[in-house]
């Protein structure tokens, strides 16, 4: 069974309607790399997993259980929403720090909210945490004091801190210069395999291709093209596909 | 003579400061609430709030004092003029005039608690909305978003508008003595009727010089305390 599977997402605002139908499921473990043009409802996607938005139609679906249905009255129910969201994480393309927190705090305040590990469990996951992300030195360190890469990694941290089984990133490295960009990436790379689910958004089409399990292309609301990288990079069967992976080969 | 005026002055002052103080300690708490209340969901309530305060920005806090001061038992005699006559308003009629310094005090906290409100509220919606989107993603409730996430970003915001305004407040004190209670202006002005001195006028500057320098001093305290975040 799939750890992930979303079934015929809607979502209009108002009148437009942004996503058209989106299915796709995501076995334990694998990366997801969702590319597309601007505008097509990537974001959207992702903010409809973690019910920053409220998805009109579909299902969502986790290790089988039903978490949301578009169909019924009561989604919005707000604690329940709140304990549902604990299965998604959600790294943010400006990073959304806490800025009064120290890297540390800025991992382990859910954690300490929650109140169901001891201050000692907390702090040591913290730790680990930020060891994973390459951070160790720069625990007390606040974000203001922190480089942009740095600050995504921080917040790759505190997004891993409970434990999400699906993790997805919008555009980690589009807020980044392009020298910073790498270490970000070479973070999200050595989750893979410390089986961590994830979804990316990115347009950094290198990264996809090499990390990435999975690839949808989406365009105008709708999956335009899914398969492994090999099928969509290199052999596109739709045209609108081709069309924008030239583009985006061209801006270089 | 400098003694005098001196003691005379502080016990003036004690009266200003008192009005300082008390609108300070009901009018921020309060203005935090009407801030909700213009901020709300909930048009029924949004929309009274603003009329609200549009109408205590909009007119002399002078003004206000005196509707608060001789309001309520003007309400009462012209009710009972009317011939309505129950407890409330019987009991209003017998009211000529409100307690001064009560009157002041009812006053300056409705006056500044508009204001502190639009202030909170300037600092609450700048906070950029990715911050409670963080919050919520890890799961917090909207309270604990408020408290561990925004309330110090916003108060780091406000510090610089809202000492402006209660260094205004030391000043505003100043008009409680439009209907006569007893602060330091008034307190000086009695030199000049009893002995025909006016220098005690000019030397209560030096009083809300001291206390106006005070609460920079405070202020800056304060403001380089949260200098250790951006945001
Ligand atoms: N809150 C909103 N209200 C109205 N329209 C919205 C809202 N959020 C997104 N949209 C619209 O939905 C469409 C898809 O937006 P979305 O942010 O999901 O695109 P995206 O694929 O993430 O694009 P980008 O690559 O630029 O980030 C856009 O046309 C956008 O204008
Ligand atoms: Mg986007």
């Amino acid at each position: 069974m799939a750890l992930l599977e979303v079934k015929g997402i809607c979502k209009n605002f108002g009148r437009t309607e942004v996503l058209k139908g989106i299915d796709f499921s995501l076995e334990k473990g694998e990366v997801l790399a969702i590319i597309g043009s601007s505008g097509s409802g990537k974001t959207t996607l992702l903010r409809c997993l973690n019910f920053l938005e409220y998805a009109d139609e579909g299902t969502i679906s986790v290790n089988g259980n039903i978490l949301f249905d578009g169909a019924l009255p009561e989604k919005k129910n707000l604690a329940d929403i709140r304990n549902k969201r604990l299965h998604f994480g959600l790294v943010f393309q400006s990073f959304n720090l806490f800025p009064q927190y120290n890297c540390l705090d800025n991992v382990t305040l859910a954690l300490k909210l929650q109140k169901k590990l001891s201050q000692e469990e907390i702090k040591e996951r913290g730790l680990r945490l930020l060891d994973r992300v390459g951070l160790s030195d720069k625990i007390e360190n606040y974000p203001c004091q922190l480089s942009g890469g740095q600050q995504q990694r921080v917040a790759i941290a505190r997004a891993l801190a409970l434990s999400p089984d699906v993790l997805c990133f919008d555009e980690p490295t589009s807020a980044l210069d392009p020298e910073l960009t790498g270490e970000v990436l070479k973070v999200i790379r050595g989750l893979k395999g410390q089986d961590s689910t994830m979804i990316v958004v990115t347009h950094e089409m290198e990264f996809a291709k090499n990390v990435a399990d999975k690839v949808i292309f989406m365009a105008d609301g709708v999956i335009a093209e899914m398969g492994t990288p090999e099928d969509v990079f290199d052999r596109p069967k739709n045209p609108k596909t081709a069309a924008f992976l030239n583009k985006s080969l061209e801006s270089f | 003579m400098f003694i005098t005026v001196t003691n005379s002055l502080l016990e003036g002052f004690w009266v200003s400061f008192k009005i300082f103080g008390f609108t300070l300690f009901f009018a921020l708490p309060l203005g935090l609430l009407i801030s909700f209340g213009s901020m709300s969901r909930f048009k029924v309530l949004r929309f009274p709030t603003k009329i609200f305060v549009w109408i205590i920005r909009g007119t002399p806090l002078m003004l206000q004092l005196i509707t608060i001061y001789y309001g309520p038992g003007l309400v009462g005699k012209w009710a009972a003029s009317l011939g309505v006559s129950n407890f409330f308003i019987n009991w209003l009629a017998t009211w000529s005039v409100m307690d001064r310094f009560n009157a002041v005090i009812i006053a300056f906290i409705i006056n500044y608690a508009c204001y502190f409100s639009e202030i909170f509220r300037g600092g609450i919606e700048s906070i950029p909305r990715g911050q409670y989107e963080a919050g919520q993603v890890l799961g917090m409730t909207k309270t604990q978003i408020f408290f561990k996430v925004v309330l110090l970003q916003v108060l780091k915001r406000i510090i610089p508008p809202m000492s402006n305004e209660i260094i205004t407040l030391v000043k505003d004190t100043s008009l409680a003595r439009t209907i006569a209670v007893y602060e330091i202006i008034w307190s000086a002005q009695e030199f000049i009727k009893s002995k025909g001195l006016l220098w005690p006028l000019f030397y209560t500057a030096a009083f809300y010089l001291l206390f106006c320098g005070l609460l920079t001093i405070l202020f800056n305290y304060i403001e380089k305390k949260l200098d250790y975040f951006k945001g």
